[in-house]
């Protein structure tokens, strides 16, 4: 009987051993990042996504994030270092980390990689991207609201298949209130250029624009323009109301939380799989909030309507009749433009005056 | 009060040797005394900065390919800094290196030509003398400060790299973003291991190393470009020409600073991308200085600063330092190493000292 209970207790401290061997065994997160985190925009957004990974697992997981790394060869070495240090899963937060890391993913199948705003894919190596169109479309029914000039003004970063369909998308929400409307482009090539991205801004407001949209920039230089210029303004990633109490018509917000925490739980299940993610509205990934009171509630319903639409996949952004620059139909009526197509857009929709970069 | 500065008439050599030493010490406590209010762990940064850098094999091979462009750009610019030639713009030469050598892999995508590879150094070194010649010739043409014309050349040379990466050469499957394609073995230089960056490109600032010390220590050539910098006069008198110092020393630094950037694009990059230079060609200037501007003090120089920036990369990892704290670190140093050799060489006395001695100063 002593022996028995001898077993047992020993058998109990094994298992307790066990079980606090496994609860050090923490996940390492690693994390790098392309602007400094600061209180809004892309890396913001980011950091608050792995924030709830953190918020769920608690001490399981230990989030070590790189802020402020420019694109090339010193990025590839922080991340070789981060792996080296144990980091088993790795958010690479820029597309200009995109080859390096896809040839760090395939030395370390072990470990999982999530990549932004990129296009290629390993078994262990998962671009995402969001369909910011969706938001902007919503966004563009409300500028139609409030537009007086019935000129839309965007300065937006990089000619990249994601920032130009936000832009249609946007033109083509706009247009479907008030066929009039047109929309002018500047493309200031940074992600990060707040002097440059303010200057664009007045630049369109010199030019009769009233709504402008922030595309893609990192810091509230757009916004805080739009303010004191007495335009309306919206913004991507994270809110910067208090940028423009007055004027600010509303963000499209990423809210990466429910794509990290799935990514990171099938981590630690062994079935993380490497894909293409790309995701909207109906992931929960895209929310549009923090709308302007100056909009009124019969827009406001309008819009709450054609969004249950997109989540329901009753309607998309992309649905034909499509008319390019040029005047030609792209896609006829009754006919869906295909996911690729708009992951791969390079072309303008009618409305918008500003030739694309080439 | 006001106080100037006086040259000593006898320097003593064995302090200018202790310089570096002295501002690599002043700069550690200064950063250590920054990490202590950042509330950083200064042991464990210090670890990360000196001694990490060489805990395993692939961290020692990524000193040495950083140490590779910092030597070749700092020996080709401490030889224009001697004749007293002011090339601040070796970022700018090593952009245009870069892209000259990159138009070899994006006009011959497919091409698997062993020529490839040595048809890019040569276009590289052209391109980056060809832009250090624009400073040349408005300097001994129009006497334009060549401070201003170089430093202004990089940022001309920056605006033509992106135009060229969101224009013409474009990768065509890239999805628009400004980048060219990632170019095929034959453009690039061999690893010297398998698994790691450092190639062979890391030979060439050793053989110019080398070539460098010949020409300023051991051959004539060497001194009269050094006269003909320093003094224009004495040399024309003398038969050397200052022109021709201007012109060496630009062509030459355009030269390694071309390579430099050929060696990036054809080694750990692979691609031309909007940054290509990490830098190199500014901090070359703080490792010329560091090294006394002498080829062999530059040597421990260029590896004492690609330590620091593993290092620096290190503890940005390890020791969760910002990325700024990093660059604090570097300027530093430079700021320590030019008082400590200010204050080696020179005297300060009050002003009132200077009618009396105002003949003798230096200019």
């Amino acid at each position: 009987m002593k022996t028995m209970s001898k077993l047992l207790t020993a058998a109990a401290l094994t298992s307790a051993l066990i079980s606090t061997t496994a609860h050090a065994d923490t996940l390492e997160i690693g994390v790098l990042l392309p602007s400094p985190i600061a209180d809004v925009g892309w890396s913001h957004a980011l950091h608050e996504g792995i924030n709830a990974v953190k918020e769920k697992h608690g001490d399981a997981v230990n989030v070590n994030v790189v802020e402020n790394i420019q694109e090339g060869p010193d990025a590839d070495r922080i991340m070789n270092k981060m792996v080296g240090d144990g980091n088993d899963f790795l958010l690479l937060g820029s597309f200009g980390y995109m080859n390096a890391g896809l040839k760090l993913a395939q030395r370390n199948p072990d470990k999982s990689f999530i990549h932004a705003s990129g296009y290629k894919t390993a078994d262990n190596f998962s671009p995402f991207t969001a369909k910011y169109y969706e938001g902007a479309y919503l966004m563009g029914m409300a500028a139609a609201e409030v537009t007086k000039t019935k000129k839309l003004g965007v300065v937006a970063a990089f000619a990249i298949p994601e920032l130009i369909s936000t832009i249609n998308g946007f033109t083509l929400g706009a247009r479907s209130i008030d066929p009039e409307i047109t929309v002018d482009v500047i493309w200031i090539n940074s992600w990060f250029d707040p002097a440059k991205a303010q200057d664009s801004a007045k630049a369109l407001l010199a030019g009769g624009a009233d709504v402008l949209f922030s595309n893609a920039q990192d810091t509230p230089s757009v916004v805080t323009v739009g303010e004191e210029g007495g335009a309306y303004v919206f913004n991507l990633n994270s809110s910067m109301k208090e940028y423009a109490p007055t004027k600010y018509l509303g963000v499209v917000k990423t809210d990466w939380a429910p794509f990290f925490v799935a990514s990171v739980d099938a981590h630690l299940a062994g079935n993380f799989e490497g894909q293409n993610q790309w995701l909207g509205m109906t992931d929960d990934v895209v929310v549009v909030e923090d709308w302007s009171d100056d909009i009124s509630d019969d827009m406001k319903a309008k819009i709450a309507a054609v969004q249950a639409d997109i989540v329901s996949g009753a309607r998309h952004v992309y649905d034909g009749p499509l008319v390019n620059q040029a005047g030609e139909e792209v896609i006829a009526a009754g006919v869906r433009l295909e996911d690729g197509a708009i992951l791969g857009m390079d072309w303008h929709v009618e409305g918008v005056n500003s030739p694309l970069p080439k | 009060m006001v106080f100037r500065l006086v040259k000593r008439e006898h320097a003593s050599r064995w302090m200018l040797l202790v310089t570096p030493l002295l501002a690599v010490l002043l700069s550690i406590l200064a950063s250590s005394i920054l990490l202590v209010i950042l509330g950083k762990p200064v042991l464990l940064t210090m670890h990360s900065f000196f001694i990490a850098p060489f805990e395993n094999f692939y961290s020692i091979t990524e000193i040495f390919l950083k140490f590779g462009p910092l030597l070749l750009i700092a020996q080709a610019l401490a030889v224009g800094f001697r004749a007293k030639v002011w090339n601040i713009g070796a970022e700018g030469q090593m952009i245009i290196g870069a892209i000259c050598a990159s138009a070899v892999p994006v006009y011959f995508v497919d091409s698997t030509s062993g020529w490839m590879l040595p048809t890019m150094a040569v276009l590289g070194a052209l391109g980056g003398m060809a832009w250090a010649a624009i400073a040349a010739f408005l300097k001994t043409r129009f006497n334009a400060n060549e401070i201003l014309v170089t430093l202004m050349l990089s940022a001309i040379a920056l605006q033509l790299l992106y135009y060229l990466l969101l224009g013409p050469w474009k990768d065509p499957m890239g999805f628009n973003f400004p980048q060219t394609v990632m170019f095929q073995n034959e453009a690039l230089f061999a690893p010297l291991f398998s698994g790691v960056r450092l190639n062979t490109s890391i030979f060439i600032p050793i053989a110019f190393t080398l070539a460098v010390w010949l020409l300023m220590e051991k051959h004539f050539a060497g001194f009269t470009l050094e006269v003909g910098g320093q003094a224009p006069n004495a040399a024309t008198y003398a038969g050397f020409s200052a022109k021709k110092a201007v012109w060496v020393s630009l062509l030459l630094a355009g030269f390694a600073a071309g390579i430099a950037g050929m060696s990036e694009v054809a080694g750990p990059i692979g691609q031309l991308q909007r940054s290509v230079t990490s830098g190199y060609g500014y901090a070359g200037i703080i490792v010329a200085y560091l090294g006394a501007l002498h080829p062999i003090g530059i040597v421990f120089a260029a590896f004492f600063l690609a330590v620091l920036q593993i290092g620096g990369d290190v503890a940005l990892v390890s020791a969760d330092l910002p990325i700024s704290a990093v660059q604090v670190f570097q300027g530093l140093l430079l700021i320590f190493y030019l008082s400590v050799y200010t204050l080696v060489n020179y005297r300060i006395q009050p002003a009132r000292v200077e009618k009396a001695a105002s003949t003798g100063l230096p200019s």
